[in-house]
């Protein structure tokens, strides 16, 4: 039926309208679900930088509806049909915007410090409008549960938030109960570790500067708990290591993340070596006083920002619920008896 | 956890009991579909109660494990299918054809480990019932329509005289893709589900994990379908052979995936 009227306006119309018309064919929809069946299938073997691939069939499809919509003089006798394929059409839009102003980004913060707004490492839509350093949070502590394995369970981040009249409030937050700041989520993650802290005073008219280190994460990389860092002022790089013999996180039993009861630093600057407790200090260069001051945690966040969702979920539900509406009209209509059946 | 075992037992002899009579009165040409229901409604009870028994034991539903999620779909297929018949009274005959089905996933569900499991932290919300929830009702309603594309097929294959009772292929393949209707909206609004779910865990609402780009896979299959019968009107065989490409890819989306990869979403725990 839907050819035949197709049919039917296109040979009448301008051509503009037959282009119309062509471009919102139904076996046109057919060829452009088939093209994104097949870049879904595309999707299983390919992990990252999948995004693009289905641009161009979402494209076609979007043209396709859209044509259709305009021309197709089904849409105009159904307007439950028409609502939901307006919403699918929004739904295609929704989705392309979402991939222009998302971000999708890394954060690392030492306990005690605040959130400065700088990502490790993200990925974001050229749209993105960065407002991240308008997102102000201080890491107060957290708390990791280890089942035995040891296998991470639970993860909760006291965070204190800071609004722009300068009050704050405090929150826990967790690997799936994030902190929403300014559209902004920041969920804790299993990439996590220890950081010593130092205080540096390049030469006795400075003062003094702190600061602290981050290891690499851990138990992720426990056989690892080196890096070295410029310090201003010194020409060469100090390398730092962490060396404590107690095992934090037990196989056999429920155990807590947590800084090591009683450990040591390793310290190299040039040919020399320390070791350094808290409190220690050593020289450093021609005049640099580095003191170690003590070792803290740090978390690894994860940072979401995507303002689509609510929409996208307000498209479904209308699709839905217009589909509900279509079905309800068509089928109360007719039978599913076929005549021949019904007689019978 | 033994009696649970048991009544569970009882439960899916009441199933195949009800599979093998509605078979028998196939090739035998009897009417036995009341004996037929009784026997789903008494599989139905006890397996509700074996699964209610082992939430109570366990403090989680029945969705960690291979096991409990075989389980639980095994329950929702047959709870839907028999809802189904109860009020399309025509469709009843196709029992022969559906419970076989369920035959399949009970013999996977016993070669599977009766344990239980860890609740990932992530499933600690409203959403991942609602998900579930809409899922069961999404394939239950592909189930029906499989039953219904199953009888045209072995029409096509067995001769016409086959489910005589049953009413014609028109009318089959119309009420088949009513009920394929129905399932894209509830597929629809698990994906949904889904998406919310996905990004109050991880902050983002679609990653293409595997069972992600499957679900995806078998939502746009649904409308192909949909829209192939629509705008090609294809012989009642190819339409029927639609629903049954439907049908295996939500069977390889719910179950396939989440064997392969030992976790009903990669990338949860
Ligand atoms: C990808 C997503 C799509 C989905 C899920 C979808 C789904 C549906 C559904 C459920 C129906 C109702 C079928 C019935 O009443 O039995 C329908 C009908 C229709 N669709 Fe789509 N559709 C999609 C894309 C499109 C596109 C791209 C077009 C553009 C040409 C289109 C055009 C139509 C038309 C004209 C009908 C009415 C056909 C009739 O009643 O004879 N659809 N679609």
């Amino acid at each position: 039926m839907a050819t035949i009227e197709q049919q039917r306006v296109g040979s009448n119309g301008a051509p503009v309208w037959q282009l119309l018309v062509w471009l919102g064919s139904l076996k046109f929809t057919l060829v452009a679900l088939l093209l994104l069946l097949a870049v879904v299938v595309r999707a299983l073997t390919l992990a990252d930088g999948f995004t693009w691939w289905v641009a161009p069939p979402l494209g076609v499809l979007a043209l396709n509806l859209l044509a259709a919509i305009l021309v197709n003089p089904l849409f105009r006798r159904q307007l439950p049909l028409l609502l939901f394929h307006l919403s699918l059409l929004a739904l295609i839009v929704l989705v392309g915007v979402g991939r222009m102003i998302y971000l999708k980004g890394w954060a690392e913060v030492s306990e005690g410090a605040a959130f400065d707004g700088q990502l490790v490492k993200y990925e974001a839509g050229p749209w993105h409008s960065w407002a991240l350093d308008r997102v102000r949070f201080v890491n107060e502590r957290f708390t990791i549960n280890y089942a035995p394995g040891p296998r991470r369970t639970t993860t909760l981040n006291r965070v204190r938030l800071f609004d722009e009249a300068g009050g704050s409030r405090v929150q826990v937050i967790g690997d799936d109960r994030p902190l929403i700041m300014r559209g902004y989520r920041f969920y804790t993650t299993f990439n996590k570790g220890y950081a010593p802290v130092f205080q540096w005073r390049p030469d006795a008219a400075s003062s003094p500067v702190t600061g602290d280190v981050r290891l690499p994460p851990f138990p992720g990389e426990a056989l690892r708990q080196h890096t070295s860092w410029n310090l201003p002022g010194l020409a060469e790089p100090v390398w730092v290591q962490l060396e404590f013999d107690e095992a934090i996180l037990a196989e056999e039993r429920a155990s807590v993340f947590r800084p090591p009861a009683r450990h040591h630093l390793i310290l190299r600057s040039g040919e020399r070596r320390f070791e350094m407790k808290p409190g220690d200090q050593v020289r450093l260069g021609e005049a640099g006083l580095l003191s170690y001051q003590g070792l803290r945690t740090w978390m690894g966040y994860n940072v979401a920002y995507d303002w689509t969702q609510p929409w996208l979920v307000a498209a479904v539900l209308l699709a839905v619920c217009s589909l509900a509406w279509h079905m309800w009209r068509k089928y109360r209509q007719r039978s599913w008896l076929s005549s021949a059946d019904n007689r019978g | 956890m033994e009696q649970e075992q048991l009544i569970l037992w009882i439960a899916l002899v009441a199933y195949v009991g009800a599979g093998c009579v509605a078979i028998f009165a196939q090739v035998m040409k009897r009417r036995p579909e009341r004996s037929v229901l009784a026997l789903l409604i008494l599989g139905l009870l006890l397996h509700t109660l074996a699964l209610a028994l082992r939430w109570e034991r366990l403090g989680h539903g029945p969705f960690v494990t291979m096991y409990e999620i075989l389980s639980s779909n095994i329950w929702s297929l047959a709870l839907i299918y028999t809802l189904a018949s109860l009020w399309i009274r025509q469709i009843r005959p196709a029992a022969a054809l559906v419970m076989p089905v369920l035959f399949l996933m009970m013999g996977w569900m016993m070669m599977t480990n009766p344990g239980g499991g860890l609740l990932p932290s992530t499933y600690n919300t409203v959403w991942l019932y609602i998900h579930i929830g809409f899922g069961k009702i999404f394939f239950g309603s592909v189930l029906v329509a499989l039953g219904l594309a199953g009888v045209i097929l072995s029409r096509a294959l067995a001769g016409s005289t086959r489910f005589a009772r049953m009413p014609d292929n028109v009318s089959l393949e119309e009420l088949a893709y009513r009920f394929l209707m129905l399932g894209l909206i509830f597929d629809t609004l698990m994906l949904m589900a889904g998406a919310i779910w996905a990004r109050d865990a991880w902050g983002r609402y679609w990653s293409w994990a595997p069972l992600e780009s499957w679900s995806l896979m078998t939502w746009i299959f649904l409308a192909l379908a949909i829209h192939l019968r629509l705008t090609l009107k294809p012989r009642h065989t190819v339409s029927a052979l639609l629903v049954v490409g439907v049908f295996a890819l939500g069977f390889l989306t719910f179950f396939g995936i989440p064997f392969i990869t030992q976790a009903p979403h990669k990338g949860m725990v």
